[in-house]
């Protein structure tokens, strides 16, 4: 089974620095070996948003104040079970520190 | 969550305890120690923050508590503390161990489904109960297996080193088959009923990658790479009922892009290495061409068959050159890929191969050739074990139209012929007949085939058997033929000479029947004991000490009698070890003793046990202790 896992921060996340850099590369190497972790990446804080009306379509450029939370990084994974995929966002947020994790089943 | 931290972390941890005791047994035992500690803990106590450090350092500290007390007399402290000195945080440490335990799971000295058994127990994590689950069998068969896997590697004394450079090449091989095997049995589930078992597809992958990382060879680029395309191909190769999709009518759309982007990145690893392409990395080069075409017609089947032709070179197996007839017939039309089938219908290895005649199927019907296309499928689903493969097969034999047949049909013949024949010839004729029906089809008019049809059906049926045996083969096929009216079938069928009956030992014709597994593990037993018929049939399963290979009873066995057991045991603990095909009428109910506590049947009896022998090989039993 496969699921999105969405790490979020608001103002507060603090910048990532040079040691969670590596932690971070060393984790990905691991799980993109074992197969587990099929894509990953970050996002930026603002993007896009596109509202549709009927024929209307709006774009809106971000960032969003009325979110307090952002999604900053995702990673798409492929896991036996939802203790594997609770247990892989625990190291994950082990290595990021305080903060917020979503963790959807791909349907 | 246990499990799940287990499952990501065990080979490391057993692999590293492997490495510390010198034995797989003992380091499985320790982590399986660690583990139950995890469990005893953690829920109290939280997880901890490392929770794969938490568990490599309670079963080190066993590992090593045990090597204390066997050491103690004759090692100092100080020598001790520098043996077990490897502070393991060390990756590419890891990754090297990772390999000796993956070579040493896939050692040649076990049997193939031992390999698989241990390596998904001690690499990918997996309980004995997930591995019973997935390979639909007993978990007290998957429990014997693992321990004499372990046993057998201790009784060789295989070490934890890896493999010297004479022999590494074929060590690997054996590594990546069994990983390739995980995978299969996971992705093309050859029997029951589910086409497809996940799991194994993804422990295969994850074992992979692993092999992957600490081996990065171009062979095992390429299996990684075969695998991935191969998966991504799960979700578009069944229907909605479960009917299996070939290749070229699957909705390429519903392929995972996101696997075959990993396929062709582990391709690319692979092609870097350099070096000549190998069985694995030709297959992974065949299913990038197919990932690569747009459309089924868009596929470049010119350069699969080139493919195939370097991979039958390397590995000219059956099935490699059935592939590459399917190639052929794809590249140069269906007469050309007919023509690459003829010589692998008289190959024995292909004759209960389902694939052989479906594709047959597919190659007479795009020639127009309905009717033989049909009986190919009826062929083809009477041979697949895979019940959603069978109904699919029938349902395109349904879907032809059924010529009406002139004259007699093959199964019906047959049929009409062995009733008019007493009990033990039917029986007898039977058997052979049967192999005729499957081999040419039941709905073949027995006025159809060729001398020459008749003559390779024999060959690849009974080619190899001793010469009694080929001869009542023909007698059987030479009786019905000419009752059918065609005598002319079996004229170019000779009879072979056979060995004078004295002086005795003759050939051993027992080993080379095709007796099911209860008759094979009693013929083995008589014949490595050399004890009393009565005494062994009289074995219960519970007098068996199959570690020691001998009974309670005092009946001892050798090595071709211990392979045989566990599976003939399967998942029974106590009662007669050899039971009698059938249930009892209830009216005929046997003493408490000899009936099986699991499934009611009663006790093979000597005079029924005596006959099928017989039957199959024209000796009494009690031969069997004298022959060689």
């Amino acid at each position: 089974m496969r699921y999105l896992m969405l790490s979020l921060a608001d103002e507060n996340t603090p910048a990532p620095d040079e040691r969670l850099f590596a932690e971070m590369g060393a984790f990905i190497e691991e799980m993109s070996a074992k197969g587990i972790l099929l894509a990953t990446g970050g996002l930026e804080p603002g993007g896009l948003r596109m509202t549709s009306s009927g024929e209307e379509f709006t774009v809106t450029d971000g960032p969003f104040t009325e979110a307090k939370e952002v999604a900053v990084g995702f990673a798409l994974v492929e896991v036996r079970s939802e203790d594997e995929v609770l247990e892989l966002a625990r190291r994950f947020r082990r290595i990021v520190g305080d903060g917020v994790s979503e963790i959807r089943r791909v349907q | 969550m246990i499990d799940a931290v287990w499952r990501l972390e065990s080979a490391k941890i057993v692999a590293a305890l492997t490495r510390l005791v010198g034995d797989v047994g003992l380091a499985e035992e320790f982590s399986q120690d660690a583990l139950v500690a995890a469990m005893e803990q953690w829920p109290a106590e939280g997880m901890p923050g490392n929770p794969g450090a938490w568990l490599m350092s309670v079963a080190r500290r066993r590992a090593i508590d045990h090597i204390r007390a066997e050491r103690r007399h004759d090692r100092t402290h100080e020598q001790l503390a520098h043996d077990l000195r490897h502070d393991d945080d060390d990756h590419e440490h890891d990754r090297d161990d990772t390999l000796r335990l993956m070579f040493l799971s896939c050692h040649p000295v076990l049997p193939p489904p031992a390999r698989v058994a241990l390596t998904l127990k001690l690499l990918g994590g997996l309980s004995t109960a997930e591995i019973a689950r997935a390979f639909l069998t007993g978990e007290q068969v998957i429990a014997r297996r693992i321990a004499d896997a372990k046993r057998t590697l201790a009784e060789h004394r295989v070490g934890f080193d890896l493999p010297g450079p004479d022999e590494a090449a074929d060590r690997l091989a054996s590594v990546l088959e069994v990983v390739y095997l995980i995978f299969n049995e996971g992705y093309a589930a050859a029997s029951g009923d589910d086409l497809m078992r996940p799991g194994l597809t993804l422990d295969a992958l994850r074992l992979g990658g692993m092999l992957a990382e600490a081996a990065p060879r171009p062979e095992v680029w390429g299996l990684l790479a075969l695998m991935e395309i191969q998966a991504s191909r799960a979700d578009a190769r069944t229907g909605p009922s479960g009917e299996p999709i070939p290749l070229h009518e699957q909705n390429r759309g519903r392929w995972d892009r996101l696997r075959i982007r990993r396929g062709f990145a582990a391709m690319l690893r692979a092609r870097e290495l350099g070096g000549p392409p190998g069985p694995y990395l030709l297959q992974a080069a065949i299913a990038v061409c197919h990932a690569q075409a747009p459309t089924a017609e868009e596929t470049d089947w010119d350069r699969i068959v080139s493919l195939y032709e370097l991979l039958v070179r390397l590995t000219p197996t059956p099935v490699v050159r059935l592939n590459r007839a399917v190639a052929v017939g794809m590249a140069r039309g269906p007469q050309a890929g007919l023509d690459r089938t003829d010589d692998l219908t008289a190959d024995p290895a292909l004759r209960n191969y389902h694939l052989l005649p479906a594709v047959r199927a597919d190659l007479l019907l795009r020639l127009g050739r309905a009717e033989p296309a049909r009986r190919e499928f009826l062929r083809a689903a009477a041979l697949a074990d895979n019940a959603a493969e069978r109904a699919f097969l029938e349902r395109r034999a349904a879907d032809l139209p059924a010529e009406e047949p002139t004259g007699a049909t093959l199964g019906p013949a047959v049929a009409e012929f062995l009733a008019g024949l007493a009990g033990p010839t039917a029986r007898s004729y039977g058997q052979t007949l049967k192999r005729l029906r499957t081999a040419l089809g039941e709905q073949t008019p027995v006025a159809e085939p060729a001398p020459a049809e008749v003559a390779r059906v024999a060959t690849a049926a009974w080619h190899g058997t001793a010469a009694r045996t080929w001869n009542r083969h023909v007698a059987a096929l030479r009786s019905f033929f000419t009752w059918a009216g065609r005598p002319e079938l079996v004229a170019e069928l000779t009879r072979r000479p056979e060995p004078p009956p004295e002086p005795r030992p003759a050939a051993p014709a027992w080993r080379d029947t095709e007796a099911a597994l209860r008759e094979r593990a009693l013929w083995w037993l008589l014949r490595e004991s050399a004890a009393p018929v009565t005494r062994v049939l009289a074995l219960n399963v519970e007098d068996l000490d199959l570690a020691d290979r001998r009974s309670r009873t005092g009946i001892t066995w050798r090595s071709r009698t211990a392979a045989l057991l566990p599976d003939l045991i399967g998942d029974r603990t106590r009662g007669p070890l050899f039971l009698s095909g059938r249930r009892p009428a209830p009216a005929r109910a046997p003493a408490e003793s000899d009936r099986c506590p699991h499934t009611g049947r009663r006790r093979l009896s000597y005079e029924r046990a005596e006959r099928l022998f017989k039957l199959a090989t024209g000796h009494t039993l009690s031969d069997l202790k004298s022959q060689d």
